[in-house]
């Protein structure tokens, strides 16, 4: 017999601290596709994605009412498709996220990742194409998301992309205006993208898997913060931040542990590998559902303030442990997620002053991501964002991490207007960016900015 | 050779097991398996023995009231004629009902009844009530060919008549939250894939 204890502490992390399995995440390999005819490359693809995700969402059904642990999103992440659809004309690139689109739809995933670009030492003629034509592809899409790779420690950035993915995100923006620029929460800019990463919008299924895998994504911000606060509530003597480590350590776990099983059996009844748990604290605007509020749970009243990065930093640090003890396939990026409009806590700290890009920018060199779903004025100049991306890579490449850019220009609105962008992407005020303007010609000299020396790290 | 199952009732008192084992020893019986518990300041002890010399159940009780004589034990023995060869209930899928809330009389009756009629059985149950709160954990084999989901929604329809809620979940996912060791599917799950082919 299960000591009662026991179940009733699982019984409510579920219950009450919103434990659930944010996603399922099917990587499928499209590689075998690949025709110069587009018509035929867009029939292969549909034909390979409904073989492998065609029961997907029976099995999740099935697994979530045998564990009754919701599964809230079922997605897919095909191969980058910049080297899938390599020789493809614009309009052919377009066919193909016009198809996976569709797909994705038939089968009830709710986002297809993999409209993807790794272009950190170079790009082809193909991926070039890519880049431009996401614009389109993001604001007449429903489904697709995109990412681009734009620097690795190994390559360095490469900043010809860098600069053209300023000029994408104010053209994505103003195409879907009437949605505060929405189109570009589907886009993520990455410095050392993991290979197997299921998060979206960022997912891509990389070079080096297998031709089908379920990777999962377990989220569980309510649960850790619960255990943080009834720590520090409880405890006979004031907990020491070790103490608060060791809780959320041992949190970790036990979350980790509930997206294995589930991952493994899905993975099971549909025949196909099992890949990678992802543990990321990633947030949703529920109250009670934030990364800010752990923080927050830890003593760090007023987010922004100082201390938040090193509490930042305590909480990711022992996510990472807890979930690696849990599990010998953890993966993707798990860590914490500061996705601003979609954490409740931060979206009101950037709200009443307190968190600020630089400070963002300065917590995003401890945590899992980087500069996450942050909305800044319409009227910002492409070098400028262009130049906010090369800092937040740069933070990445020169610290052997992986960081990542999902920053949205909303078009006519300045800083401290409202950007709303619905469901579980939240909304937040606009942030101001400092010194607009004032890097135009470094951005404007291209090239690559070279790959950082390994040894004498410092 | 006679087996027996004995249980064994008193109010608790330091040395009851070690009165109620010693006089199984003097009738030269050895222990197969034993189960205790103490609810409520009430010691319950239920335990197996083989004895390789014949013994009547009166010789037994005899025994256990002697040695046991200070604690007013109550004993009952039960001969075992024929190990069973085969199970009287039906197998299945282990998966743990919690139900949680207010409490009323009749609860364990009614969420019981709700098992039988679909032929769950009840292997292991624990229910308390403290102050007006009930709670019930209960572990209970779900024959293969009923879905969890049909002992919920009916556990559930129950729960929001009498101010209670009810879940249904599979034991994995207790064992994988609490314990440190692998993270294993059964070995029928592991077999129920139809290999997808490349494609």
């Amino acid at each position: 017999m299960h000591r009662t204890e026991d179940v009733l502490a699982t019984l409510s992390m579920i219950r009450q601290h919103k434990l659930d399995v944010r996603t399922v995440t099917m990587g499928i390999d499209l590689a075998p596709c690949a025709s110069p005819d587009v018509t035929v490359l867009c029939d292969r693809i549909r034909t390979r994605l409904i073989h492998y995700a065609g029961r997907l969402r029976a099995v999740c059904r099935d697994v979530e009412s045998r564990y009754g642990i919701p599964i809230v999103n079922r997605r897919i992440a095909v191969s980058p498709i910049g080297r899938v659809a390599a020789g493809q004309k614009s309009e052919g690139l377009i066919a193909v996220a016009r198809t996976l689109d569709e797909v994705a739809a038939e089968v009830e995933v709710d986002l297809v990742g993999g409209f993807t670009a790794l272009v950190q030492k170079g790009w082809t003629d193909s991926e070039r194409r890519l880049i431009a034509a996401l614009p389109e592809v993001l604001s007449t899409t429903k489904r697709v998301c995109s990412s681009v790779n734009v620097g690795t420690t190994a390559a360095g950035i490469n900043m010809d992309a860098v600069a053209a993915l300023g000029h994408v995100l104010l053209d994505t923006a103003e195409r879907t205006r009437d949605h505060d620029g929405f189109g570009c929460a589907k886009l993520v800019i990455f410095g050392n993208a993991p290979n197997d990463n299921p998060f979206m919008a960022g997912a891509f299924h990389g070079a080096g898997e297998t031709d089908c895998v379920i990777n999962i994504g377990v989220s569980g911000p309510g649960v850790v913060k619960a255990a943080v606060e009834d720590l520090v509530a409880h405890s006979p003597t004031k907990p020491t931040l070790g103490d608060i480590a060791e809780e959320i350590k041992s949190t970790a776990f036990r979350v980790t542990r509930v997206g294995e099983l589930i991952g493994r059996e899905v993975a099971a009844r549909l025949g196909v590998a099992f890949g990678i748990v992802d543990l990321s604290l990633a947030p949703t605007p529920q109250v009670g559902d934030s990364v800010g509020e752990i923080l927050q749970a830890m003593g760090v009243s007023r987010l922004g303030g100082p201390g938040s990065t090193a509490a930042l930093a305590l909480l990711n640090d022992a996510v990472k442990k807890g979930g690696s003890f849990a599990s010998s396939s953890v993966g993707g990026l798990s860590g914490a997620f500061v996705a601003v409009s979609e954490d409740s806590a931060l979206a009101r700290a950037v709200e009443v002053g307190d968190l600020t890009l630089a400070k963002l920018e300065a917590m995003t060199a401890v945590c899992s991501v980087g500069l996450d779903m942050i909305a800044v004025p319409g009227d910002t100049d492409a070098e400028t964002l262009s130049a906010l991306i090369a800092d937040e890579v740069a933070i990445g490449v020169i610290n052997h991490k992986t960081t990542a850019v999902r920053v949205i220009p909303v078009p006519g609105k300045k800083a401290g207007e409202r950007a709303v962008f619905g469901g579980l992407f939240g909304e937040m005020d606009i942030l101001a960016i400092h010194a607009p303007g004032g890097s135009t010609e470094f951005v404007r000299h291209g090239g690559r900015i070279p790959a950082p020396l390994s040894s004498l790290r410092n | 050779m006679s087996s027996y199952m004995i249980s064994v009732t008193a109010a608790d008192r330091v040395g009851i097991v070690y009165s109620v084992t010693g006089a199984l020893l003097d009738l030269g019986g050895n222990v197969l398996e034993l189960s205790q518990t103490v609810m409520r300041g009430y010691f319950t002890i239920i335990l197996e023995a083989d004895f390789p010399t014949p013994r009547t159940r009166d010789q037994i009780v005899e025994a256990i009231h002697e040695r046991g004589r200070r604690f007013d034990l109550q004993v009952q023995v039960t001969e075992i004629k024929e190990p069973l060869t085969e199970p009287l209930v039906p197998a299945g899928e282990r998966f743990i009902l919690t139900v949680l809330g207010d409490d009323s009389p009749g609860i364990v009756h009614n969420i019981a009844g709700s098992l039988a009629a679909h032929g769950a059985n009840i292997v292991d149950l624990h229910a308390r009530v403290e102050g007006s709160r009930f709670s019930l954990v209960m572990e209970a084999l779900i024959p293969h060919d009923l879905t969890p989901a049909a002992i919920r929604s009916e556990l559930e329809r129950y729960g929001r008549a009498h101010k209670l809620e009810a879940f249904v979940q599979h034991e994995n996912i207790f064992a994988a939250t609490t314990e440190p060791s692998p993270v294993r599917l059964g070995a029928a799950l592991r077999s129920q894939g139809d290999s997808l082919a490349s494609h």
